[in-house]
């Protein structure tokens, strides 16, 4: 190779022959290529996905009536396993693959910064929550009975987060650093910015993740497991990142996924579009919950600033239902599938986030029930899912180089919103039942509910899957550069699937918009 | 003769990528010891609050050990800028003595952590405090080694002549991450040691 031959991975020959759509395991090992890596994250996700829904609905089902479903000791771990792994499994790399993928060609970059260390950061998660999982099923879940099992389980939690904050490192590198000439920071797209705050959140709240289980694991390991490695309180040092307001801070790129969409599918450009980036930045600071952990600082629910945290994170959410119902009224709304899918996530999003304006009501006893903290969980990251999945519809004819099923993605929608209300919304009933007596009696069917709930999220999962693969299928239509024809941002300027490189020639850009530029 | 493959337009002037990456991955080090140093103070205050002592009978953390690897970790950032403006001069003899020295004063302070731990006679499962100061410290001395590799790899490049006084993102990046491990270190000398 001469010395002045680019890398395959920086290159910028848009010529090129674009890549395979959907990648074979040989061919990522080792590759750098941004599209590959993020590919693998989201198609990956979804599969954990699948699992993660029904693990939960296994869970619930334990709740019925006798619960002679499962064991206690197998319940339990059950539902911890499968909340730690549907942030850590599913929503986390569902949003750092489509942001591996798609960042890089927002910001008009030709590949993600530190491209072989995205790549190992995938593998490692992959690798790490493999283990998770096998670890999990041979009674190595939280307060297992088997200690090398348990200490397996937090080796691969550990490798998960560092995996996971490597990947955010490169993504948040290529927004910082990788943006093409006259990008400035209020001209990335939304979801660029959404996966900066997003990510800048999740680099200081999941190490502090990684210093309790460091905690945990040392004391079960060495200490004597009499403190923090003991069995009854493990779970209860690391739930935090499973309760308001830290559940937020998983939500944040899903806000940035729905105002892409939205501008697209509307065809009108986000008005006051500073004030939704101001909304998402401060959603992103209100969401940052590592300080408010019930094992080591039990009266943080009687701290003025955690509840204010959980009221006035309505104020941003409410700047952005602005923005995007002044989208709808100024534009015309295509009735396609991720735009439906972006209508639900913002319907889970303020379901969820009033669950948890209700929880920080002190007078109100919500937050002792867990059926109402675990209602809300499940909202939030129904939510999340399903920003995901709508992102999945959206950019996915930019990812295969076909159009995706529109049939499937409009069921979706439907599964998608089944799945939390009855999955989210019946629980948080549940949960108003312990105070108000007239409702307890249909405890059992409300839990029956919501594990139908779970269930519609799997199959969600399934056919966001099967969805991208009908973009990949031969004779699928030809997507073309712009699959929407109203693209706004980079990354409809180039081919679909995107070639090595990505781009050729950029023009300098002018405005958040910049092929509503090129068009005027 | 060989199709050469090259960017349509000149290179654009990018802010440092790799001392960016350092500096965010710096960040989520230091959050690491943020959440397990405030692990350990409220914990202790708890402790102290019930009418007991923190350290437990018998167990002891001399001064003197922590004050002199403060006083080591001090110089190394001497060290390390030291090789940043060295190497932005070109001057690479001076490049690779302070590199050298900053390795030499990391084994240092690694070797100093470990005779402290001789010293305590603290049992690691004697409780609560034995977990929490072994952890911390442990987790000290694993980003130390980090950021000596990281040293390392960047001394070994400028040994391979990769960096001049314009480009010399590799020694800035590794330097960036050895202040921050700096600056956990000073986070453990007031909060374990001095105010113990």
């Amino acid at each position: 190779m001469a010395l002045t031959d680019t890398r395959p991975e920086s290159g910028t020959d848009a010529s090129a022959v674009a890549p395979s759509v959907v990648p074979s395991p040989l061919t990522i090992f080792g590759t750098g290529d941004h599209k590959a890596v993020g590919m693998f994250y989201v198609l990956a996700a979804l599969v954990f996905g699948i699992a993660g829904w029904i693990a939960a609905a296994l869970a619930a089902g334990h709740e019925v009536g006798s619960g002679s479903f499962l064991t206690d000791s197998t319940s339990t771990q059950l539902f911890q396993t499968s909340n730690l792994g549907l942030i850590l499994l599913v929503i986390v790399p569902l949003f750092l693959g489509l942001a591996t993928y798609i960042v890089p060609l927002q910001v008009g970059a030709s590949t993600v910064a530190f491209p072989r260390a995205a790549a190992g950061a995938m593998w490692t998660w992959l690798l790490s929550s493999g283990v998770f999982i096998v670890a999990s099923f041979i009674d190595g879940g939280f307060g297992g009975e088997r200690a090398k099992s348990v200490s397996l389980t937090l080796l691969a939690l550990g490798g998960l987060i560092i995996a996971l904050l490597l990947g955010t490192v490169c993504v948040l590198t290529t927004a910082v650093t990788l943006r093409t000439p006259g990008m400035t920071l209020d001209r990335v797209p939304m979801f660029t910015f959404s996966m900066l705050v997003g990510g800048a959140i999740w680099l200081l709240t999941l190490p502090v993740l990684l210093a309790n289980l460091l905690l945990i694991w040392v004391d079960h390991r060495y200490g004597g497991g009499t403190v923090f490695g003991a069995a009854s309180s493990q779970f209860g040092q690391v739930a935090w990142i499973t309760h308001e307001p830290q559940i937020y801070a998983f939500l944040v790129p899903g806000l940035g996924i729905v105002a892409d969409i939205v501008a697209t599918l509307t065809g009108a450009r986000l008005g006051k579009r500073n004030l939704l980036l101001f909304a998402v930045g401060a959603f992103g600071v209100l969401s940052v919950g590592a300080w408010a952990q019930p094992a080591i600082y039990p009266a943080f629910s009687d701290d003025v600033v955690w509840q204010a945290m959980g009221l006035l994170v309505l104020l941003p959410l409410l700047l952005l239902l602005g923005g995007v119902a002044t989208a709808f009224k100024n534009g015309k709304p295509s009735l396609k599938s991720p735009l439906g899918l972006a209508v639900v996530s913002i319907v889970l999003t303020v379901l969820g986030v009033l669950a948890g304006a209700l929880l920080v009501i002190t007078p109100l006893e919500l937050r002792t029930t867990s059926f109402f903290v675990n209602g809300q969980f499940i909202l939030v990251i129904g939510a999340a899912l399903t920003a995901g999945v709508a992102g999945i519809g959206y950019w996915g004819p930019k990812m295969t180089g076909g159009q995706l099923a529109d049939g499937i993605g409009k069921l979706n929608v439907l599964l998608m919103l089944g799945g939390g209300i009855l999955g989210g919304v019946s629980l948080c009933v549940v949960g108003f039942s312990t105070r108000f007596s007239g409702l307890s009696g249909s405890h059992d069917t409300l839990v029956v509910i919501s594990a139908v709930g779970c269930v519609l999220f799997a199959l969600g999962s399934l056919l966001a899957i099967l969805g991208l693969l009908s973009g990949a299928r031969k004779g699928a239509t030809e997507a073309g550069a712009d699959a929407w024809g109203t693209g706004q941002t980079l990354e409809w300027a180039c081919a679909s699937p995107p070639p090595t490189g990505n781009f050729g020639d950029l023009a300098v850009v002018r405005s958040p918009e910049p092929l509503l530029d090129e068009e005027a | 003769m060989t199709a050469h493959v090259l960017p349509p337009a000149p290179p654009v002037q990018r802010p440092r990528v790799l001392v960016v990456g350092a500096a965010f991955a710096a960040a989520a080090s230091f959050m690491v010891f943020v959440g397990l140093i405030g692990i350990y103070l409220t914990t202790r205050s708890d402790v102290i609050g019930a009418g007991s002592s923190w350290l437990p009978e018998g167990s002891t953390i001399p001064l003197q050990q922590p004050n002199t690897m403060f006083i080591t970790l001090i110089m190394t950032v001497f060290t390390m800028q030291w090789a940043v403006w060295a190497i932005s001069k070109n001057d690479r003899v001076n490049a690779y003595l302070a590199l050298g020295l900053t390795l030499m004063l990391g084994i240092a302070t690694i070797v100093m952590t470990t005779y402290l731990w001789t010293l305590m006679k603290l049992d690691i499962a004697s409780g609560t405090q034995g977990v929490l100061i072994y952890t911390i410290t442990g987790a000290h001395i694993v980003m130390l080694v980090l950021a000596m590799l990281f040293v390392a790899l960047m001394a070994l490049r400028a040994l391979g002549g990769q960096f001049t006084a314009r480009q010399h993102d590799g020694i800035t990046a590794a330097a960036v991450y050895w202040y921050a491990m700096v600056a956990v270190y000073a986070l453990i000398w007031i909060s374990i040691y001095v105010t113990k």
